[in-house]
């Protein structure tokens, strides 16, 4: 059992939120679907893919007349991430740079002390996280840039080599000039990942 | 569509488990223990249904109590929770489920309730669908890009960076004659299997 | 904010002090006597208080590890409320440190290998002379009181170049540019210095990212021992005895500085980020200028905004691996908590370039760094921004000069189409520096000191 694979750490949190929060809720995630936030995300670059789940109370799946009727007041709100990183820099950076739309979507949920301060913010997560069974990862040995500089990477050697076989040799040094101040700068190496902390 | 970011599809399973009080080892139990010993990286049976990008399998015993003045309440049963990242559209997802890896399908499933096996796709895919949460919101940092397109973007970052070493400061000719012959083998090299070792097996021979 | 109360700190966690020879003595502290040579040893230590009746001739400061403190008998909740990777001591922190391979404890000297020593002595004077009779006083001290032991001893000093004092290291690079601002702290300010606002301005950081009790910037106390009177004005200090291979280190550069067409000088700049005289590159990527250097308005004051490519600094450069000022965008943010104070000093004797040198020869750098949390901070970038690279995006790729390379890893410089500034690979990186040990210190205000001195400290 481990929420690690390689660059990848797999964090699953469940909080309680009363019903009649969960349509506020609903409304924010909506909106930030369209907009501005994820520019955020993205610009932070630590995570593959994320999503919020909400379970409303009475929604648990119940697929037989036999399995016990689930009796719950609060709806449920469950996030999973795929994140790169180690758990305490994941957290110190969301709380440093995006608590706003962090206290956003968790204002709601029981308890939710705020993402800033990060202390209490981080005792909350370790309350309301649990462990990944098992985990899979495609890529593991790299990151969310990795994997953006690699797409780069290849759309550029494309774009070097098609024409290449029809070039002289000083025509190919200069277009290979060309090419990498156009790639130097996502040529990091992929590999293991510092130990999680 | 919230479930859908791009081509990437966000799908979350929760799977009510048995509860089988006369048994030795709780469902539940059994269940954590065969994933423990589920193999991981490149014999990882979602390496074989290869449009998965991330999975994981999670049994998730209770809801949380964050304490007072929050009210202490419990679930009846526990779930199994499903939560991939893949290239595609649901059903051929499930399809490729079943028939690439009935084996690992059934020995999780088989912990929960109502589960009818993986013979019968059509089945199969009822049930999962009926255990389907809907995505609220989901982030997807690439989109638009297939597991496969991303193993071969990596290949060919790391190849390149070995060649740009390699021939540095080579004369015009010598890096043009170079180049072809790096192109040449770099486009019948084979794809890299998903979730392969921890990037080592890549390509110093290429460049 | 709470004005600072220089007489509580020890100066050296305020300032970093300009004479000319240190040594740094490691003890073990004997349980008898500990706490009497600690009272005896108050009045001697040098405090945070300002010098105007003059320099004094010599400084004493202070520092224990944590097999220190419970010889001295801490009460057990006070023990156990110290931070975990400071309980640990830095040995025990090898695998996030990356303090393998070359640098692991199998290559370190014996004191620090066998986590021997109890306490710190750091001694600095004008003169070797004035040197070794401050520590003679201080070892007749330890004997009077039967507290503690010399088990070691490290000189240091600054490099003597041509009969003129200099701030440079043994690579040939001028050290100690850019420690941090702290609000509170009375200093020379300079421009770029502290953290970056968001109308580009410079500010110093919150107090509490060097001390603890004052806020820091994450807007709470950091994690500090209880009581609060033995926490408040100390820190945490990490020491780092960095052997420096100066013969791999002029080979590399040799080879390497005839393929770059920029030249010698400026691939050396682009390993730091500073030519060797230290003209800061992003200020002025083509020469060195003296005139800049001499300027504190100018010589740490720039950003990376505008050269988010790296062909003015390299992305992977060190200065801007462990500062990365605004190169992360959201207005720096993500950098202040990761901010250290350095109070390093060269070890062994300058060789002159044109002399014959061996990576053999007693050559290094002792690292000392002053932080509120050893884990948030020093620790990190150690572990994210020199042995890793990925918040710089630059993959796993290590610091240039101080990765644990193992032969493998390169560096990448980027340019431009122009010949004089090109794309330039350095592959094949060496180990230039190796750890040969250290560990983890907690530097005790004068407070505290008293109140383990007469054991009074109460947890709670």
């Amino acid at each position: 059992m481990s929420n690690i694979n390689g660059k990848a750490y797999a964090m699953n949190a469940i909080t309680p939120m009363k019903p009649w929060k969960t349509w506020i809720l609903r409304a924010l995630l909506f909106i930030f679907a369209q907009a501005v936030k994820t520019s955020d995300l993205k610009k932070l670059s630590f995570i593959h893919f994320a999503r919020w789940v909400i379970v409303p109370h009475r929604k648990f799946p119940r697929v037989s007349g036999e399995q016990p009727k689930e009796n719950l007041q609060y709806d449920y709100l469950i996030f999973f991430s795929n994140f790169n990183g180690t758990w305490n820099q994941y957290i110190d950076a969301f709380s440093a740079v995006l608590s706003t739309g962090l206290d956003a979507i968790w204002w709601w949920s029981e308890k939710f002390p705020g993402a800033v301060p990060v202390t209490p913010f981080k005792d909350y997560i370790a309350l309301v996280q649990f462990e990944t069974d098992y985990y899979y990862d495609a890529y593991p040995h790299a990151t969310t840039n990795d994997v953006k500089a690699a797409h780069r990477v290849k759309a550029a050697l494309d774009e070097l080599a098609a024409p290449s076989p029809n070039m002289s040799a000083d025509e190919f040094a200069k277009s290979y000039l060309q090419f990498l101040t156009r790639v130097q700068g996502d040529l990091g190496a992929t590999g293991e990942p510092p130990v999680g902390t | 569509m919230a479930n859908q970011s791009g081509g990437v599809y966000g799908l979350t399973i929760l799977s009510p488990i048995k509860d089988d009080p006369n048994s030795e080892v709780s469902p539940n139990l059994a269940l954590r223990i065969y994933l423990a010993k589920l193999p991981r990286h490149r014999n990882s049976p979602f390496a074989k249904v290869s449009s998965t990008h991330f999975a994981r399998l999670v049994v998730m015993d209770d809801v949380v109590y964050v304490g007072m003045p929050a009210c202490e309440e419990h679930l009846q049963s526990k779930y199994l929770v499903f939560e991939s990242n893949f290239d595609g559209d649901l059903d051929t997802y499930l399809e490729r489920m079943a028939a690439e890896i009935p084996e690992t399908v059934d020995a999780v499933w088989k912990h929960c309730v109502g589960f009818p096996g993986v013979a019968d796709v059509a089945a199969f895919k009822a049930y999962m669908k009926k255990c389907q949460i809907e995505t609220t919101f989901f982030f997807a940092d690439v989109n638009d890009k297939t597991v496969q397109q991303t193993l071969r973007a990596l290949q060919t970052q790391s190849a390149v960076t070995a060649f740009i070493v390699k021939h540095q400061g080579a004369s015009p000719s010598e890096l043009q004659a170079a180049f072809a012959h790096f192109m040449e083998k770099l486009n019948k090299a084979p794809l890299p299997a998903p979730a392969a070792t921890l990037g080592k097996e890549f390509v110093d021979e290429l460049a | 904010m709470s004005k600072l109360d220089p007489t509580d700190i020890q100066g050296f966690v305020l300032r970093g002090y300009t004479f000319p020879v240190a040594r740094y003595l490691l003890l073990q502290i004997v349980p008898a006597g500990g706490r009497e040579f600690i009272g005896k040893l108050i009045d001697q230590i040098t405090t945070g208080e300002r010098w105007d009746q003059g320099k004094p001739r010599t400084t004493v400061n202070v520092a224990f590890t944590f097999r220190g403190l419970k010889k001295l008998d801490l009460p057990e909740p006070s023990l156990q409320s110290f931070p975990c990777e400071f309980v640990q001591g830095m040995k025990a922190r090898g695998a996030i440190l990356c303090d393998t391979g070359l640098n692991s404890p199998d290559h370190w000297e014996p004191v620090w290998r066998d986590e021997s020593v109890d306490a710190w002595l750091g001694v600095y004077a004008e003169s070797l002379p004035e040197l070794d009779r401050q520590c003679a006083d201080l070892e007749k001290l330890m004997a009077g009181t039967n507290g503690a032991v010399v088990i070691g001893s490290q000189d240091a000093g600054v490099l003597v170049i041509e009969g003129k004092i200099t701030t440079k290291e043994h690579f040939g690079f001028t050290d100690g540019f850019g420690n941090p601002d702290y609000v509170g702290v009375v200093r020379d300010t300079q421009p770029g210095q502290g953290k970056l606002m968001s109308n580009g301005s410079w500010a110093p950081l919150a107090t509490g990212e060097l001390m603890l009790g004052y806020a820091d910037e994450a807007g709470e106390l950091p994690v500090a021992p209880i009581p609060h009177l033995l926490a408040n004005n100390s820190t945490f200090m990490v020491y780092r005895k960095m052997h420096q291979n100066v013969a791999t280190f002029r080979k590399y550069l040799n080879e390497k500085g005839k393929l770059y067409s920029g030249g010698k000088e400026k691939l050396a700049s682009k390993f730091i980020g500073r030519f060797r005289d230290g003209t800061p590159i992003e200020v002025s990527p083509d020469k060195c200028d003296p005139a800049v250097v001499a300027n504190k308005q100018l010589n740490v004051n720039f950003k990376y905004g505008s050269d988010l490519d790296g062909v003015r600094c390299p992305i992977g450069a060190h200065v801007r691996r462990t500062n990365p000022r605004d190169a992360f965008g959201f207005d720096g943010k993500l950098v202040n908590r990761r901010r250290i104070t350095r109070r390093g000093l060269p070890y062994g004797p300058h060789t002159p370039e044109d002399q014959p040198v061996s990576d053999a020869d007693e050559h290094g750098l002792i690292f000392m760094v002053m932080n509120a949390s050893i884990f948030r901070q020093f620790e990190f970038v150690q572990q994210q921004w020199i042995e890793y690279g990925n918040d710089a995006r630059q993959g796993n790729d290590k610091d240039m000069l101080m990765g644990n390379h193992g032969g493998v890893g390169k560096f990448m410089i980027q340019g431009t189409a122009d010949p004089a500034n090109p794309p330039f690979v350095c592959g094949g990186l060496q180990n230039f520096v190796e750890l040969r040990g250290g560990d983890y210190f907690w530097v005790p205000s004068i407070t505290a000191l008293r109140m383990i001195a007469d054991n009074s400290v109460d947890p709670r």
